[in-house]
């Protein structure tokens, strides 16, 4: 898998970070300013422009390669958005993309932390371990950082679902989030996260996030899609390197993200 | 339903608000014009700058973006100035762009439109 390389703190971009969003909608107007619209959902485009400053000869070089890689614009790579929350549906744990265990019960329309009814209830009622977990597509060799709110009545743990690695966390009847972040030595094409409850076990969860960086950031809510871009695409055949000093490397790059292609 | 902001509002200073009519002008030889209306009412725009946003502010503004499919959905949109709801309006464009300076240094501006109904 081609992907667009981390920098060493483990984020992908820098900020200022733009991205723009563009549909293409039809529209039939009449002289009476009366308009019949046509939305081409197929023809979505989603650019981002990104500045890298202070970048080391090894950022560059990653940066260099992919490049090389993909040909300039020839060719996609994926792409997982700075700005972006990774998992779709984060709010609607009953989607296909989500693959719950068949017998952890799931409730919805639960209060939430933030004051709505978007929390689910998860439970466990059998002897085993089961789980809840989504997929995307995304090299596992990269920093993720997995958030989430969770509480339960009883005193209890959960588990965090990171790749292959699982972390217990505490939780009590108040709301927390709970992080895992980190990186893994798997070098497969996709990775899942999301929960694994002990046996008998009762739990809210509410916000579900993936990030790829190190550290957490406020949770966005998801729909249809995450911010995994696997078609994604350099905006130019050109790419140009300011260096300023040893291991002080800058540069801007434009990518974009093109459903019809 | 337009999203609002963490603190409830809709828009930010400045804020900027459009009355538009569409009058046709015929002007004859001898100077004298007839004027007359093209369309039964007023149509309302609002231009909506929004600045130090964080970024789930922005991701439900983005959210809603999509959801609209540009200027294809229509929504409610309540008029900050009055209070008065308008009940089918769109995005005026089918571009939404955001930048972000840093963190909870977002930034976006939007145009709302009154459809004729």
């Amino acid at each position: 898998m081609i992907y667009f390389p981390q920098l060493s703190s483990g984020a992908t971009g820098q900020f200022p970070i733009v991205r723009q969003r563009m549909a293409r909608t039809v529209i039939n107007q009449s002289a009476q300013d009366y308009q019949i619209k046509l939305a081409d959902a197929a023809a979505a485009i989603t650019e981002w422009h990104l500045s890298f400053e202070e970048m080391s000869d090894q950022e560059l070089a990653a940066l260099e390669a992919l490049f090389q890689a993909v040909e300039g614009r020839l060719t996609p790579f994926t792409f997982l958005d700075p700005a972006d929350n990774l998992l779709a549906w984060s709010e609607q744990q009953n989607q296909p993309v989500w693959q719950a265990d068949s017998l952890l019960i799931l409730t919805g329309g639960v209060a939430d932390p933030m004051g709505g009814a978007a929390a689910y209830q998860a439970a466990n009622a059998t002897g085993a371990t089961l789980t809840l977990q989504q997929s995307i597509a995304a090299p596992a060799s990269l920093d993720y950082c997995l958030s989430l709110y969770a509480r339960s009545d009883q005193a209890t743990r959960l588990w965090l679902v990171r790749g292959a690695e699982t972390y217990a966390q505490a939780i009590g009847p108040q709301w927390t989030r709970l992080i895992s972040a980190g990186q893994l030595t798997d070098t497969a094409d996709s990775i899942s996260f999301g929960i694994a409850l002990d046996p008998g076990t009762t739990v809210d969860v509410f916000g579900f996030q993936v990030e790829a960086q190190v550290a957490a950031s406020l949770y966005k809510e998801t729909s249809e899609t995450g911010g995994v871009y696997p078609n994604a695409r350099f905006q130019s055949d050109a790419f140009t390197i300011t260096t300023v000093g040893p291991d002080r490397n800058s540069c801007e790059l434009d990518i974009v993200n093109v459903e019809y292609l | 339903m337009f999203p609002t902001l963490k603190t409830g509002a809709v828009m930010q200073y400045p804020a900027k608000k459009t009355l538009l009519f569409n009058t046709d002008a015929i002007r004859f030889l001898d100077g004298t014009e007839q004027r007359f209306r093209d369309n039964a009412s007023v149509l309302h725009q609002w231009i909506i700058q929004l600045d130090l946003l964080d970024e789930a502010e922005l991701v439900t503004l983005d959210e809603f973006f999509l959801s609209s499919q540009g200027r294809f959905g229509s929504f409610s949109f309540t008029d900050p100035w009055d209070g008065t709801v308008y009940p089918n309006c769109s995005l005026a464009g089918d571009t939404f762009s955001f930048q972000l300076r840093g963190e909870m240094r977002g930034k976006t501006t939007l145009t709302v439109c009154e459809n004729r109904t």
